[in-house]
């Protein structure tokens, strides 16, 4: 195996692991919100009552007006399931690191914003009881960094993928007239 | 040959952003979270709400600090500091909607814990004065008076001259009586969450020094924090400023089950 050979298969478990990885933390958050509180078995009233939980958590922010905080709080934990399974799924793999950057991108702006105003607060990043400080932060700069990496990687692996398929042109070479 | 340097510079680009990004991947995933992350608060593990508890061991003079009606469907129990601006903010604009309403209509039945903060100078004082005033009856008003007046005594320390205005005289005296042996510093929260010392000639000393260990068991974090009781099931502790509508859902949604 040549050195260019085994930089790709490492450029490609390296992919690989930070789109697994990136699933997971996405599908485990979605989780932590959509999971039954106080001891309440799965069921639509106790993911309503989890959601609601959640709304609050968001609301603690004091970012959005009222009216626009529960559609937040319904729309975000489905909306981070949707994209632990695209990434897991590997379809489209740069477009769903970009939008998973972007959202990453996203909370990070805003947990920054609130820890800079001296609000003392729940993050909310992986259901309740876990309060913003400094390590939740870098948890969070240190994932958005992991998606821009992988929406990098992504972006560049689908270019040189699509270099290599491509076909090869054959330029005939003029001949000598002697 | 310009095809070739591109290439390469590209090679090596990517080469580079995977090796960053297995060390992020490492980072993420062995990160230690924060102690509050792991940590269940203690109320949310027994079914009995942490009021109930603290009142068996309550001699038959504590101070009560309670609002509405005991057997609401769902308590609210809230560890404040009355000197702490998000406090005041949470109860003008929740918390006092919360009590015409819902607590008024038999909805809610609203507890509260004191947890003066070590940084507020005279937040431990007003909490003496909040647990004195509960002694006869006139938590509610007091209760009030303090945070309406947050700013003003906050600057001076003046808290006499508010309560004085929201009770009648023969209440404020009272009030005086139980405090008059109150000399030394009053008791607040510490960093390190060991108890603190209650001052021996002051009956309400050792009621502050019990909210104060039972938030370091929750674990309070910031003030305001509350947990919230229903159907003797306990929901995780939240902090900071929720507004009423937001909160009035959550009840809504409780009710509803």
């Amino acid at each position: 195996m040549t050195p260019s050979e085994t930089r790709g298969n490492l450029a490609r478990t390296l992919l690989l692991l930070g789109r697994l990885a990136l699933a997971a933390i996405f599908l485990f958050a979605a989780y932590a919100k959509l999971k039954p509180q106080a001891a309440m078995p799965w069921s639509g009233s106790s993911i309503k009552t989890s959601l609601s939980l959640f709304a609050m958590q968001v609301d603690s922010y004091q970012l959005l007006p009222p009216q626009f905080v529960s559609p937040a709080a319904h729309f975000l934990p489905p909306f981070e399931l949707f994209l632990g399974l695209w990434l897991l799924s590997g379809v489209l793999l740069p477009y769903a690191s970009l939008i998973t950057t972007l959202l990453l991108g996203a909370f990070f702006a805003v947990m920054v914003r609130t820890y800079m105003a001296g609000l003392e607060i729940n993050c909310g990043c992986f259901g309740p009881g876990e309060r913003l400080g400094p390590l939740t932060l870098l948890r969070d700069g240190s994932l958005l960094a992991l998606a821009l990496a992988v929406t990098i990687g992504a972006f560049l692996h689908g270019r040189k993928t699509r270099t290599e398929s491509a076909p090869v042109a054959h330029v005939s070479t003029p001949q000598r007239a002697d | 040959m310009s095809s070739r340097i591109n290439s390469r510079f590209i090679r090596r680009a990517v080469s580079r952003a995977y090796s960053i990004g297995a060390t992020l991947v490492a980072f993420a995933i062995f990160v230690p979270v924060s102690p509050a992350q792991t940590a269940t608060p203690t109320s949310a593990k027994t079914a009995a709400p942490a009021h109930k508890r603290t009142a068996a061991d309550a001699a038959p003079s504590a101070p009560v600090k309670t609002i509405g009606n005991r057997n609401a469907p769902i308590t609210m129990e809230v560890f404040s500091d009355y000197q702490c601006p998000s406090c005041g903010n949470f109860f003008e604009t929740t918390l006092r909607d919360m009590i015409k309403d819902y607590v008024a209509s038999g909805k809610v039945y609203l507890v509260h814990h004191d947890f003066p903060l070590q940084m507020h100078t005279y937040s431990g004082q007003a909490a003496r004065w909040a647990n004195a005033a509960a002694m006869i009856g006139q938590f509610q008003d007091v209760d009030a008076a303090l945070f309406d007046n947050q700013a003003k005594w906050s600057a001076d320390g003046d808290v006499e001259k508010y309560i004085s205005a929201a009770i009648s005289p023969a209440n404020f005296k009272r009030i005086q009586g139980i405090l008059k042996g109150c000399t030394a510093a009053p008791p607040t929260s510490k960093a390190d969450r060991s108890a603190p010392q209650p001052d021996p000639g002051c009956p309400v000393d050792p009621y502050i020094v019990q909210d104060i260990v039972l938030g370091y068991q929750v674990p309070v974090q910031a003030t305001p924090t509350f947990i919230i009781h229903y159907k003797g099931q306990s929901y995780p502790a939240s902090s900071g400023m929720i507004t009423w509508p937001i909160l009035k859902q959550f009840f809504d949604t409780l009710l509803s089950q």
